[in-house]
């Protein structure tokens, strides 16, 4: 709708200066018109259902609550935070961190070949690879967790295979530990580093990789020198996309999970739930985002210099 | 917002994890409220209690009067108890109440007697249930709730729910003398007893042959990994004090570091904390288990051999009642319906279904034998001096809160 204004010819001097200015001013403010209505709708979404519930936690977390449990928000302050740095809440913080780094780390290891060969070797079936990748998401993500428990359990299915081929005698205990946890976390996340590792290597120019065995570069040495490197944002992506949600993760280590692997995410719903102290649940929660957001912007400051050094 | 969709999408995943598992499936829903009702009922009172300090919206208990004028004269609480002419309900009735928690046939009989569409919706755990109920401040649009009875003083204080009308209860005097005057409601003015269980212990008998007697046996390093303890703060701490032969309801500091302590001595041989006793037993990942009275019933067909004792060292009695917010919007028809499940027939059908003895003294006659004479359900008359109800903590909550987390993380 700017364009006609933008493309007409513009009087240079002795003509309509006053048109002029109106006019060049009148695309202008199209222009900028156009831009905000292309950028309103997902502001207007982030607000109302990111930054201004942010907030709200926020506010919260600041507060206090009565007896009842009703959030009070006369006395704002940060005794919640001072709170939530007790040291007995440390092995719930490194549980949820390490079975996120796990699950992260697992996510890639299993996630890149299979990315790679979809990319290489899929051909025409590429897309319908890809919509494999995603077939789980069509299924509930509780329901996917349930049928873990099914198969993982003593009298589960895994157990059945094992002990009906004579492989052991008695049920082996796979539910409710931190196996149990890191599988299900795995199998619920490797989607979300597949589809950008696919991303990036499908996009890799395949000549480079010609061009470095052309130079000698052994197979080996064309993936760690001209593939990996080349690939690297995906290889990011994938990290951020698994290790984010796996931090917070509540689902998989509460259904998956035993007496020994509470994570950070189970104290907050405590809070929330049969402790009733909202502010100090929204604190924890708080702390439990902040922390996860430094993490990855040193991860990433760390891997830029890293890799564009 | 409309709640009966909510309610159909909690039935319709509920429906869909029961054929994949293919038993009931116990309280395992905070899950599920995720899934569903979650991201609504989770925020609206946090919104509310923002919102409330800018608007001040009217309180609910001057709504009930404009949702519905007609009711003005029978309202009344302090009416006499006398059964009053019954008014007409009102054409239709929204319930909220436990999944698989009421007789088969309840509601179509008392949809056919009073000519009233009964809308049921079922909740998975209480948590889910009393944030829905509180998000509005006066019950979310339903006419018949059923909390746990130990959550009804601060529903009274909030002015969620509003008295009955017992003009509309004459089956109230159904109830045996132990119910007519409870400590969390006397004079039952604000709720109805519905079903009441006990908490205790329950094994595999053919992984354990003995006859355990005492909490201790929770303790046992001989199940190691095969132990599981109810997610659940109060009974959690009350099994300890119960060993300790200390207050379940204690507020004194040093009391609860002793609980705490024996609790974490248990920690490293349980399998897991969670409310799901049934799960855990039926699916033999756990040859003992801290469990629910009701909830050992629904156990038989899979593990025949289970039993469940009283603990010798006291146990805790919890149970359930019937409530009417105080925004519902058919009343008449919420207090009918109360009436209608405190009949002694109706009563003995829902305990014959479901498995919870009621505090209906003259339900009793109704009641399958089978389940009179299992002292699961129903434990000698001897034993109930020994147990002891859950109160409302309010503020000192957090003493537990706290060190459970401690002991969990």
């Amino acid at each position: 709708m700017a364009s006609t204004t933008t493309t007409a010819p513009r009087p240079v001097a002795g003509g309509e200066p006053l048109l002029v200015v109106s006019r060049s001013w009148r695309s202008r403010v199209a222009a900028r018109l156009g831009a905000v209505v292309l950028v309103a709708p997902g502001v207007l979404w982030l607000t109302a259902f990111f930054l201004v519930p942010l907030a709200i936690i926020f506010v919260v977390s600041l507060g206090t609550k009565d007896a009842a449990g009703h959030i009070v928000l006369d006395h704002l302050g940060l005794q919640n935070y001072a709170q939530a740095t007790r040291p007995e809440y440390l092995p719930a913080f490194a549980n949820s961190l390490r079975y996120a780094l796990i699950t992260t780390i697992l996510s890639i290891a299993i996630g890149y070949p299979i990315a790679y060969w979809i990319s290489r070797y899929g051909g025409r079936h590429k897309i319908l690879l890809l919509i494999l990748v995603m077939l789980p998401f069509w299924t509930s993500y509780l329901i996917r967790t349930y049928a873990w428990m099914i198969i993982l359990r003593d009298n589960g299915v895994l157990n059945g295979i094992l002990q009906g081929t004579g492989l052991t005698s008695e049920p082996l205990i796979l539910l409710n530990t931190d196996v149990s946890v890191i599988l299900g976390m795995t199998y619920g996340f490797l989607p979300f580093a597949i589809l950008p590792l696919f991303v990036s290597i499908d996009r890799l120019d395949e000549h480079l990789v010609q061009a470095a065995r052309d130079l000698y570069a052994s197979g080996r040495g064309a993936f760690l020198h001209v593939t990996l490197p080349l690939t690297m944002p995906g290889v990011i992506a994938a990290a951020l996309l698994t290790f984010i949600p796996a931090i917070g993760d509540y689902v998989t280590p509460d259904l998956l999970g035993g007496a020994q692997t509470t994570t950070a995410a189970k104290i907050v719903q405590v809070l929330f739930t049969s402790g009733r102290d909202w502010p100090y649940g929204s604190a924890l929660g708080f702390i439990l985002m902040i922390v996860t957001l430094g993490g990855t912007l040193l991860a990433l400051r760390f891997l830029r210099r890293e890799l564009f050094a | 917002m409309n709640e009966r969709h909510d309610g159909s999408g909690i039935d319709l995943d509920r429906a869909l994890i029961q054929a994949l598992v293919d038993r009931r499936l116990s309280r395992r829903q905070l899950l599920e409220a995720i899934a569903t009702v979650g991201p609504v009922a989770a925020l609206a009172p946090i919104l509310a209690a923002c919102a409330g300090a800018a608007t001040a919206s009217p309180s609910p208990s001057t709504a009930v009067p404009s949702t519905a004028p007609s009711v003005g004269a029978a309202a009344s609480p302090s009416a006499s108890p006398e059964p009053t002419p019954v008014p007409t309900p009102e054409g239709e009735l929204n319930v909220y109440n436990w999944d698989a928690y009421i007789g088969e046939k309840t509601q179509a009989e008392f949809e056919a007697k009073y000519k009233v569409k009964v809308h049921y919706t079922k909740f998975p755990d209480a948590e889910t249930a009393l944030a829905k109920i509180r998000s509005d401040g006066k019950g979310a649009g339903f006419d018949v709730f059923y909390p746990t009875s130990v959550d009804v003083p601060a529903l009274v204080a909030d002015k969620v729910i509003q008295p009955l009308n017992l003009g509309l209860i004459p089956n109230a005097t159904n109830l045996g003398a132990q119910w007519q005057n409870p400590g969390y409601d006397p004079g039952n003015v604000n709720s109805m007893p519905y079903m009441w269980w006990t908490t205790g212990i329950c094994w595999d008998g053919d992984k354990i042959k003995d006859d355990l007697t005492s909490w201790e046996s929770l303790w046992n390093p001989a199940y190691k990994g095969k132990i599981l303890m109810l997610d659940d703060i109060r009974e959690a701490f009350a099994v300890a004090a119960f060993r300790l032969k200390l207050d379940p309801n204690t507020k004194s500091e040093a009391d609860l570091d002793k609980m705490v302590a024996l609790l974490e001595e248990q920690k490293p041989l349980l399998r897991d904390y969670d409310t799901d006793d049934i799960g855990f037993m039926t699916s033999k990942s756990v040859v003992i288990a801290h469990a629910w009275s009701g909830d050992v019933y629904q156990m038989y067909d899979d593990v025949p051999n289970v039993k469940y004792v009283i603990p010798e060292e006291g146990a805790v009695r919890g149970s359930d009642t019937m409530v009417v917010p105080s925004g519902a919007p058919h009343p008449i028809a919420a207090n009918l319906w109360i009436d209608f499940n405190l009949d002694a027939k109706v009563s003995a059908a829902n305990t014959n279904f479901i498995g919870y003895m009621g505090p209906n003294a003259a339900a009793m006659e109704f009641i399958k034998k089978e389940i009179l004479e299992d002292p699961t359900v129903n434990p000698d008359i001897a034993l109930l001096d020994k147990l002891v109800e859950l109160l409302d903590l309010g503020a000192d909550l957090d003493k537990y809160t706290q060190r459970w987390n401690a002991l969990k993380a």
